[in-house]
């Protein structure tokens, strides 16, 4: 029995995608097994509880199956509309628990190893994953603290520059050159590699 | 917001930075085909999209994927081709994902008055949505609000017809205690008149008791003697000693009764007594009675042990106590 081929979660194919839109649950059982690590690290990163990472990511999923016929390939990669959906769920969701925070917090830097166990890679995690986790993990940790940090509150914690500067006790002007600068420095570093693969 | 502070608000935008206020200007101005910023966003966007990637990758649950395939299989529905979701809190992907890459014909036509035609359009489009929304929606809540005035009402119906049957079957419940009450009342005083008349009634026992107890008279016996249909009677006549005498006997073969009034006869002897025969194949003593002086009637009752063989009576004056054969002579006699 021949196992399906297999692509990165970065570069998912659309058409996998439009066979989703089908009906076709071999189709969306793919989709799950390409992208959910990804999703499941981003949900666990944002909202701290590895139960409730799963719970949101049952609920992404099940809003995927129900929504995907409204997915245009001629507005982003299937990777960054599954992202930003899950992103936007929990964030939601850390909104709703309204006095009661993560339970503990990953970071943008090379600490987070540390804090949260590498299992490996997935089983599902090509070498062009590998490859572009290297490559995003360097780009982010060559980044100043202080911009990761702004960057991070604003991205896995959906504050505002407004409450960024807040929390920070910083000057707004302060905070939104630190994500300025630091989303300005990402771009320039992973610029080479989607336009090498042309993936967005 | 100047064309420079929209620019650079671009990558706070991607990295979800920007105040509700601030995002809103910004997508108005990505609305008007701004190709610049069109073009930062989308390389912006993909920063954010890759972000994650930087993340140590962690695995969800092995059972989750059987979870999720479990749950979608039973949504009613596959996937969604044109229906109608409801409003959610935060942005919604497609909304975030409708910058990422945007319609390139406006950036690029370079038309202005295309544009300026087509963002009036929208303006206007816009305006008269919210307007007929808000009118719709007005419309709405007063319908809403008179239904909900009539469900109230009707409500407030419901309840005092409910309060008033309430009511009465308090007053139901209070006339069936008193009913109750006075029933219970009642049936004390009879069970007080059933004791007393029980009490009655074994006087009335006692006394029967008692009259058994001392005999039917003889007047009774007589009574009962002559009610019965097949009674024999024998005529008893004085024999030389007592010509005079005389008596009437009567019997009931079937109860062995017997009864005797025999007058005129002379006063006993001290030491004696009249003793009755019946004699069948030889005399058998029936019973012993005294004449005291001044007496001219007297009357007997006996029962006959072996009456069915006696076809003559007679009476004797015996010793006092009685013989168990006649001994004296014979003052009344009589056949069957």
């Amino acid at each position: 029995m021949s196992s399906p081929p297999r692509h990165a979660t970065f570069t998912i194919d659309p058409a996998l995608l439009a066979r989703v839109v089908k009906g076709d649950q071999q189709a969306f059982s793919q989709l799950y097994d390409h992208s959910n690590t990804l999703l499941y690290t981003l949900a666990l990163r944002i909202l701290g509880n590895r139960e409730e990472a799963a719970e949101l990511l049952q609920d992404v999923y099940l809003e995927v199956w129900r929504k995907v016929a409204r997915y245009d390939v001629g507005r982003g990669t299937p990777v960054a509309w599954l992202v930003t959906l899950t992103r936007s769920r929990a964030l939601d969701r850390l909104r709703d628990r309204t006095g009661r925070g993560p339970q503990y917090k990953d970071s943008l830097d090379g600490d987070a190893a540390a804090r949260m166990p590498d299992l490996g890679p997935s089983p599902f995690e090509t070498q062009a994953d590998q490859e572009l986790r290297v490559l995003v993990g360097q780009a982010i940790s060559a980044l100043p603290a202080a911009q990761q940090q702004a960057i991070e509150l604003a991205y896995y914690e959906g504050l505002s520059h407004m409450e960024i500067a807040t929390k920070l006790n910083q000057p707004l002007g302060t905070v939104k050159t630190r994500i300025k600068l630091g989303m300005a420095k990402l771009r320039d570093t992973l610029r080479t590699y989607w336009e090498q693969g042309d993936v967005t | 917001m100047t064309h420079e502070e929209l620019e650079e608000a671009v990558p706070l935008y991607a990295a979800g930075a920007l105040e509700r206020t601030e995002r809103q200007a910004f997508e108005a101005h990505l609305l008007s085909g701004c190709a610049a910023c069109h073009a930062a966003l989308k390389e912006y966007q993909s920063v954010a999209a890759l972000l994650p990637f930087g993340l140590s990758p962690v695995q969800p649950p092995r059972s989750l994927k059987a979870k999720t395939m479990a749950s979608r299989n039973l949504l009613p529905v596959a996937p969604e081709s044109s229906a109608k979701e409801p409003p959610r809190p935060s942005l919604e992907p497609g909304e975030w994902m409708n910058h990422l890459f945007p319609p390139i014909a406006p950036a690029r036509s370079g038309s202005l008055p295309w544009v300026i035609g087509f963002a009036s359009l929208l303006v206007l489009g816009g305006a008269g949505y919210l307007g007929w929304n808000y009118v719709t929606q007005l419309s709405s809540d007063s319908i809403k609000l008179e239904q909900f005035s009539a469900r109230l009402q009707e409500q407030s119906v419901k309840l005092a017809s409910v309060q008033r049957e309430l009511a009465e079957r308090e007053r139901t419940l209070f006339e069936l205690r008193e009913d109750m009450h006075k029933r219970t009342l009642d049936f004390a005083e009879l069970k007080d008149q059933i004791i007393q008349r029980e009490a009655e009634l074994d006087d009335l026992h006692n006394q029967l008791a008692a009259t058994s107890k001392r005999g039917r008279t003889i007047q009774d016996e007589l009574a009962v003697l002559l009610r019965v249909p097949d009674i024999q009677a024998v005529s008893l006549a004085g024999g030389d000693m007592a010509k005079g005498a005389g008596g009437v006997l009567l019997f009931d073969s079937r109860t062995q009764k017997l009864w005797l009034y025999a007058v005129n006869l002379p006063e006993c002897p001290t030491g004696t007594t009249y003793q009755l025969w019946a004699i069948g194949d030889k005399p058998t003593s029936v019973g012993t009675f005294h004449m005291d002086s001044g007496e001219t009637a007297h009357m007997l009752v006996k029962r006959l042990p072996d009456f069915s063989k006696a076809k003559q009576f007679a009476i004797s004056l015996e010793p006092a106590g009685g013989r168990p054969q006649p001994t004296g002579t014979v003052y009344l006699k009589g056949s069957l």
